[in-house]
């Protein structure tokens, strides 16, 4: 009994902080947005390309004057719209979005076109809706398509026949579909030379990666020429080929023909080493201005494109000097 | 006649996991010569081993009638303590023992949380998947970390001819299975499992063998994590995503019921391993398409838990019967 103002005491002090709290917490929501602000919406951070983009997007809205909000989904497409939804009633002037897939963002298109605020769809095309918006978008097929044949062109002056292997991203992302086919129609303009015998699917995880390419490996002893979907999976690609004592560099006699693509740290400095010989590069810096830019123009009222397609390039031993500076990787391992 | 099919049909289900795995080694056998060679053996337990040490200690949980979703994330920080701890030159064996210690303090809190505040295993440990998660892509900064050859030397390190990997695998499954069959907690495990209200007027002390089951989970992620990246190399924002799911899965197929109390390490959650590790390894061996993939191993996790179902209500119903069944 003699505890009992204590316990009132308690539970006064308790519920006066939890309301101080919630007051707090209103008038920050209700703070109206000053400047120019843009809500990012990332899908997930998963790879350097990822946090790569999210860093040259706050840049760019800087450079802009504009302020911004970021949002991470990690992986869920149903926080993402609750995300898109918050930024909607904080009163955000814009959207970037970099959606988990092409369908789960046509929603999320649909709220931002009834709440009137323009919407950048950032690095993955949206499967066909009606809805207004931009697509900011790297040429997956084209880019991948150059850079293998570079490769194929490197295989066919060896002389030899090769057996190649592909490892594929997540079969439900456009971008890894667009890739495998770039990678099809390169190699089908080289029966004489290669002769694939492996398609490994890894929905982008290094530890798929690794127990296929090491199983494509044993069942494939002489693969000899391999492209990866994705820069991030290098770890797997190169874990597996020491296993095997097949990662060596260009001009070694057992040297792999290897590519990749994305433009990462890593696939810059073993471009540099001389063990990677072609990588496509998506041009993070141009893809970041153009969005931020798209959102600006369609609030100052001028035209923008539906889809703006970033051409990338392709980075090898013959350009690399050149190139560097554009290759987000090679800032990156800088640093 | 009636009677042997029944039996038949029984023995079937009763060995459903032994009959699919003889299925799979024999159809990716006859569709690949190299499937059935001593260096592919060697891969699959190798590839084998990680998921296999965290679906041992999965085991235990499972056992108890629990449920743990934080073995993925337990794993994922294991590997970016280790790897920083590397990187910025502490000692090997320092950053085992920091990581070993993290699997142990994780299984330590899923468990009192499960034992003291009385909240379901689905929920404390879905908890502990997003802190173990979120911490670990915060001390990473979401980005991947590249270790240096020394780590990769231990997972390629062999004794005898036989790689650590696979040494470490055997270790755990043997030492969990003699806990699991030749000791008091083992029998306790299963106990708790089958009832804990029984367990608990038997004497037996529910709380801390629930405590032990989780800390030896969080013990085993975190081995199975170091033993992934020594293979690996590198350490990345997606590195144990969703291995919870394919060690229960694992589990399961070995013959480990999810409504506790029944299952074992060896050779149950061994040979459900080793199907889910076979499985993908006779894919890439065959080449085959990348779209049957999840299908495939999708198809056969449904038909196995499906079986699984069938014998429980089969056992049910033998019950209701007053015949038991061993």
């Amino acid at each position: 009994m003699g505890n009992t103002p204590k316990i009132k005491r308690t539970i006064f002090h308790g519920t006066a902080l939890l309301l101080s709290f919630i007051g707090l917490l209103l008038s920050a929501c209700s703070k109206k947005l000053e400047r120019t602000t843009i809500g990012i919406s990332f899908e997930i951070l998963q790879t350097e390309y990822w946090v790569a983009s999210i860093e040259a997007m706050k840049d760019a809205s800087q450079k802009n004057k504009a302020d911004y909000l970021e949002a991470v989904a990690n992986g869920d497409a149903n926080r993402q719209f609750e995300q898109i939804n918050n930024f909607i009633s904080r009163g955000v002037d814009g959207i970037v979005i970099a959606p988990k897939d092409a369908h789960t963002v046509i929603p999320i298109i649909k709220a931002a076109n009834r709440a009137n605020i323009p919407i950048v769809i950032y690095n993955r095309l949206p499967a066909e809706n009606k809805g207004s918006y931009t697509t900011v978008v790297a040429d997956n097929y084209d880019i991948t398509k150059k850079t293998v044949k570079y490769m194929c062109e490197m295989a066919r002056k060896s002389g030899n026949k090769h057996k190649a292997m592909i490892l594929i991203g997540d079969l439900g992302d456009i971008n890894a579909v667009h890739r495998r086919n770039g990678f099809n129609d390169a190699i089908a303009e080289y029966p004489d030379t290669i002769e694939l015998v492996a398609e490994i699917p890894t929905e982008w995880n290094q530890e798929k990666a690794l127990a296929g390419v090491t199983n494509a490996l044993q069942a494939h002893p002489d693969i000899s020429f391999i492209f990866s979907s994705s820069d991030f999976l290098f770890p797997s690609i190169i874990s597996a080929l020491k296993n095997v004592d097949k990662y060596h560099p260009t001009g070694h006699q057992k040297h792999v023909i290897l590519g990749g693509f994305d433009g990462d740290a890593m696939a810059y400095k073993m471009l540099v080493e001389g063990y990677l010989d072609a990588d496509g590069v998506q041009d993070v810096y141009y893809e970041c201005d153009a969005s931020i830019q798209a959102i600006i123009d369609r609030l100052d009222g001028r035209a923008v494109k539906q889809t703006i397609s970033d051409p990338g390039f392709v980075i090898h031993k013959d350009n690399l000097k050149e190139m560097a500076p554009k290759m987000w990787g090679a800032n990156w391992a800088k640093q | 006649m009636k009677w042997i099919t029944n039996k038949t049909v029984q023995s079937l289900l009763h060995h459903s996991t032994f009959v699919l795995f003889a299925i799979v080694l024999t159809v990716f056998g006859l569709l690949s010569q190299s499937f059935f060679s001593f260096q592919n053996l060697i891969n699959v337990l190798t590839q084998a081993s990680s998921l296999g040490i965290i679906a041992t200690g999965m085991t235990f949980v499972l056992l108890t009638a629990g449920i743990d979703l934080s073995v993925g994330s337990i794993m994922f920080l294991a590997g970016v303590i280790s790897s920083k701890m590397v990187v910025a030159g502490f000692p090997l064996w320092m950053a085992f023992s920091v990581v070993l210690a993290v699997g142990i303090l994780f299984g330590l809190m899923n468990g009192f949380l499960v034992v003291r505040a009385k909240i379901v295993p689905f929920i404390v440990t879905l908890a502990t998947f997003y802190m173990g998660r979120g911490l670990g892509l915060f001390l990473s900064e979401t980005r991947a970390i590249n270790l240096p050859d020394s780590f990769l030397k231990i997972g390629s390190t062999q004794f005898f001819g036989i790689p650590f990997p696979i040494i470490a695998f055997v270790c755990v499954v043997v030492i969990g299975h003699l806990l699991l069959t030749k000791t008091v907690f083992g029998k306790q495990v299963y106990a708790v499992g089958h009832s804990t209200l029984k367990s608990k007027k038997a004497g037996i002390k529910v709380n801390g063998i629930l405590l032990k089951a989780y800390l030896i989970c969080g013990l085993c992620a975190s081995i199975g994590g170091l033993v992934a990246i020594s293979q690996l190399g590198a350490v990345s924002p997606t590195f144990g995503l969703q291995s919870e799911f394919m060690a229960i899965a694992a589990a399961v197929l070995g013959g480990t019921s999810l409504f506790g109390g029944k299952g074992t390490v060896f050779p149950g959650t061994l040979v459900g391993v080793l199907l889910v590790q076979c499985i993908q390894n006779g894919l890439v061996m065959v080449n085959a398409d990348p779209y049957l993939y999840p299908l495939i191993t999708g198809g056969v996790i449904f038909l196995v838990v499906l079986i699984d179902s069938l014998r429980h209500l089969q056992q049910q119903k033998l019950k209701r019967w007053g015949i038991h069944q061993k």
